[in-house]
């Protein structure tokens, strides 16, 4: 069974523009998506972005972006109070290249050791990582259960036109 | 996988042909509207499939059914088969999943497509597969036909976009509570619609044409809704009077943030 996120193109949008801004010292934008699964578990539906306020970055020139403790006690609090409506949550970026991204050596180092803490906040729900590039994406989800991640066949964007994004061992 | 199979469309863009064949359509009914849409769809390079109808070729379908034959009448041949058949026939690797019941007793396939063609006759129907669409994130394109009247009969139809984000079928005036009461008042009584041939065609050619603009935004409008009139005495299709009129930019019944099943929350 395959691992599929949906967004819409509206929301893809406004990601996107967000990723692209300049910030007054980091290289890069991050932020984070909310979703849930869909009814059978594998599909997962984003719904809303959230932007980090550019004085929640850490000056950290040994990478992209950092965010600060406050950022992350933010994205936390805001999954323990989707626990209702078991919505999980996503730290996204964006690579500023065309075709489909991976996670860099920085990124699998340091981005995987936020998972644990948000699925000690909601375990019933999906979280993830999400990166995009100019023309495709990536993701992985960790799984209500799963202590490890699994690689998203594929990020559908419903706008116009339909993206969709699959993982390239998998076309 | 570029051959010159598809060069006469060429203009869809340099990335088109992959884009078609990367997305995945929903088909709920192929009767005289869907068989029109599958052989379309299979023509152009969609290969994959998620279709839906429960009910075998009656000779009434006849006059209608693209792809059935007499000797489908005599088989009960499903109708399932019938866009099997076309599919393969046309593109032979297609991933096709076909589901003899109501989209409804097996929803999980359908929620996984991009878009999704609704070929129903009530506006019921019509509601819960908009609906669904809107909670899976999923384009919806709804076709539609009638004749009305006995000593002048008059053809009238419809094609409508609706997609997350844009404008409902609720929006854009076709589906109103009334509608929805008269039709529940005719329950179990609402007799055969009359269908032909020619306006299913043109709807289903229309609604098709919306679909490829959806996947290649060949034309560069970036359409997030339709509301397409036919008049099937003039031969015309045109943007329906009550769109042109109505001054809403958002759609005030679906939000963007209510995905997924809906979820009882305590207070």
């Amino acid at each position: 069974m395959s691992t599929e996120i949906k967004l819409s193109g509206g929301l893809h949008a406004e990601i996107m523009h967000d990723l692209t801004r300049t910030h007054p010292f980091a290289a890069e934008r991050v932020g984070f998506v909310f979703g849930r699964m869909g009814s059978h578990g594998r599909l997962i539906l984003l719904n809303r972005f959230h932007s980090i306020p550019d004085d929640q970055y850490v000056d950290d020139p040994a990478v992209g972006a950092r965010i600060g403790e406050e950022a992350l006690t933010w994205a936390m609090q805001a999954v323990y109070q989707c626990r209702p409506t078991r919505e999980g949550i996503f730290h996204i970026h964006l690579h500023g290249h065309k075709g489909e991204p991976q996670m860099s050596r920085v990124d699998s180092h340091e981005i995987p050791r936020l998972l644990p803490g948000f699925q000690s906040m909601d375990r019933d729900a999906a979280h993830g990582i999400i990166i995009l590039s100019l023309d495709h994406g990536s993701g992985w989800v960790w799984l209500p259960g799963d202590k490890g991640p699994c690689q998203v066949d594929s990020i559908n964007i419903i706008g116009v036109p339909i993206g969709v994004f699959e993982q390239e061992e998998k076309r | 996988m570029s051959t010159d199979r598809y060069s006469r469309q060429s203009f869809l863009g340099a990335s088109a042909e992959a884009m078609i064949s990367r997305c995945t359509i929903g088909i709920v009914g192929l009767g005289g509207g869907g068989s029109h849409i599958v052989q379309q769809l299979a023509h152009i390079g969609f290969q994959r499939f998620v279709l839906y109808d429960d009910d075998v070729v009656e000779e009434s379908n006849l006059n209608r059914l693209i792809g059935a034959t007499s000797a489908d009448v005599l088989a009960e041949t499903p109708k399932l088969h019938i866009a099997k058949m076309m599919i393969y026939g046309l593109q032979p690797a297609a991933s096709v999943r076909g589901f003899a019941c109501k989209w409804q007793e097996k929803p999980e396939p359908l929620r996984e497509c991009q878009i999704v063609f609704g070929c129903v006759d009530s506006y019921k129907g019509r509601e819960e597969l908009e609906i669904a669409c809107r909670r899976y994130l999923m384009h919806y394109i709804d076709i539609g036909m009638d004749v009305y009247g006995k000593e002048r009969p008059v053809i009238g139809g419809q094609v409508i976009l609706s997609s997350p984000g844009g404008l409902c079928m609720r929006c854009m005036g076709f589906l109103t509570d009334d509608k929805l009461a008269q039709e529940a008042a005719l329950y179990g009584n609402a007799g055969h619609h009359p269908q032909v041939v020619w306006p299913n065609g043109v709807l289903a050619s229309t609604a098709v044409g919306l679909a490829v603009d959806l996947v290649t935004n060949w034309t560069c409008r970036g359409r997030s809704h339709a509301y397409l009139v036919y008049d099937g005495n003039d031969a015309t299709v045109k943007e329906s009077i009550t769109l042109r009129n109505i001054k809403i930019g958002t759609c005030s019944h679906f939000s963007d943030s209510d995905v997924g099943d809906p979820i009882l929350v305590e207070l």
